[in-house]
């Protein structure tokens, strides 16, 4: 595999590009975290044993009456969307909020995990090495909570690279050959010795994987926009940014001035001009996204 | 400028002015007055608002249980709060005194109990899916006796033709069943290492249907005892 210098400049390299996307906030960056997010709670379903796809997360999320529980499987995505919206901070309220998501009992000594969380973004340590450390100490408190390690870490990468909204990054390798250790068979365990160069490697595939997924994005976003400006349907304004905030867009939604049937036939519109695709599969239920 | 009420006023949290000994008793007497007083659990944020703000919920909790061993009841957290309940000792005396958790009208049957079950394993799962599960049909008066108990919800509905609501649990049935999160439900765990903790694997029929065998921990009655 590689040495710990090796895989430290890889992750540099690596968070430098990633850095510079961000910086540029692109119209669709909404829609691209929101991917990376359901990435991510795919992932994250995985490492807790659950067998949900990509596609099954989308379906449980995006077809519930507004307020809906969405189930457990659900709410990990919940978990992860959140973390893609909002800045890199940590309150107690949000911390416990997440633990109710993922499915976590909360005890009190999750507080100093905020404290420590401040500490670690203000050092001037380099953001794999603060990640590490803030997953290190999450699973120092509570060894079972191991989801919470991967979500606190990839807000810690965020806070210390100043970045206005944090990136789902880590959580998409966990399951990895990232963390494959390198002595014996098992896997990295935090606090480990090989962890902070699992977390290096782990950044900087994660952080490949949303390079080239932005990549993808890009052009889609660019021919949404040319197709934009052939659309006539009064609400087709608000569904183009939907489109570009999220990761997709019910077929059959339903805004102030557009009809359940007028989104069907400006959906089929952008579809024929190859502005969106319909990501499901399915004939009815249909979901609409870059 | 929000004029307080004089009650308001009066009510000092972080009772500075009494020796530390004496202020964490009067907090563990608050603490444990609210729970007693309160039909269902009590969450962290409303016991927070009668300690002061540099007191450990946890270790306040911790000495009421000490001093609650030698009593019938204890305090049990369930549901994410905390309730007071008798201990399981003691279910046949109140049994035997008051008839409570007998042939209560408000348990629930053996078929009841392992659909139940089931929706806390595979949640979101629908009816149709139930019915292939059990080799019968889930009758919708099964699944409305469950909802008007509260113990489930209506989840995303299923992209499937007529768009059925798929079910899932609510914190009630936790605090009902006395677990804190979905994992604590009985094989759990055993579950997800084997990685049968998935729906679609059920429907194709690769579950042995032991898993759900009546010596399972959901017998209805057990936790209707808790008053």
């Amino acid at each position: 595999m590689t040495s710990d210098v090796e895989a430290a400049f890889l992750a540099g390299s690596a968070l430098n590009s990633l850095d510079n996307l961000v910086r540029m906030a692109p119209a669709w960056a909404g829609s691209w975290r929101q991917r990376l997010a359901l990435k991510g709670a795919a992932a994250a379903a995985a490492l807790t044993g659950r067998t949900e796809s990509e596609a099954q997360l989308r379906d449980a999320w995006y077809l519930r009456a507004p307020g809906a529980d969405p189930g457990p499987a659900g709410n990990l995505l919940a978990a992860w969307k959140g973390l893609a919206e909002r800045s890199p901070i940590v309150s107690p309220d949000r911390l416990r909020r997440v633990a109710n998501l993922l499915g976590l009992r909360w005890s009190d000594s999750l507080v100093s995990l905020g404290e420590q969380f401040e500490v670690l973004a203000g050092s001037g340590q380099p953001a794999p090495l603060v990640a590490a450390a803030i997953a290190t100490e999450a699973y120092r408190l509570r060894p079972d909570a191991g989801l919470l390690g991967w979500w606190i870490a990839d807000l810690a990468i965020a806070a210390r690279m100043r970045w206005p909204v944090a990136v789902p990054l880590l959580v998409t390798q966990a399951p990895g050959p990232a963390f494959r250790s390198l002595s014996d068979r098992g896997r990295d365990r935090p606090g480990g010795e090989g962890f902070e160069r699992a977390i290096c490697v782990a950044l900087a595939l994660a952080a490949t994987d949303a390079c080239r997924s932005a990549g993808e994005m890009a052009p889609r976003a660019a021919r949404l926009n040319a197709a934009t400006r052939k659309l006539r349907a009064k609400g087709a304004g608000e569904v183009i940014q939907l489109l570009l905030d999220e990761d997709c867009v019910s077929g059959t939604l339903q805004t102030k001035n557009l009809t359940r049937w007028g989104s069907r036939r400006l959906f089929e519109r952008l579809t024929a001009l190859e502005a969106v695709r319909e990501l499901s599969g399915r004939a009815s239920f249909r979901l609409y996204g870059l | 400028m929000v004029r307080q009420t004089p009650t308001e006023e009066l009510f000092d949290v972080e009772l500075a002015d009494l020796p530390p000994e004496m202020r964490w008793r009067e907090w563990m007497g608050r603490v444990e007055a609210v729970i007693f007083a309160s039909p269902e659990p009590v969450g962290r944020e409303t016991l927070a608002r009668v300690v002061g703000r540099d007191c450990s919920l946890d270790l306040l909790i911790d000495d009421i249980r000490d001093e609650l061993r030698e009593r019938p009841y204890e305090l049990v957290s369930v549901a994410g709060g905390w309730q007071h309940r008798t201990k399981k000792g003691f279910a046949v005396a109140i049994r035997r005194a008051t008839g409570l958790g007998e042939s209560d009208s408000k348990a629930l049957s053996q078929t009841e109990s392992l659909v139940l079950l089931c929706i806390g394993y595979f949640q979101p799962i629908t009816r149709a899916e139930l019915g292939q599960v059990f080799g019968k049909e889930i009758s919708r008066d099964t699944i409305g006796h469950l909802r008007k108990r509260g113990f489930i919800a209506a989840g995303p509905r299923s992209p499937q033709p007529g768009a059925p609501y798929s079910y899932v649990t609510t914190q009630e049935f936790l605090s009902q069943f006395g677990f804190e999160t979905l994992r604590d439900l009985p094989d759990f765990e055993k579950l997800e290492d084997a990685g049968l903790l998935s729906k679609d694997r059920l429907l194709a029929g690769d579950l042995p249907m032991s898993i759900f065998g009546s010596d399972s921990e959901t017998s209805p009655s057990e936790d209707e005892d808790a008053v």
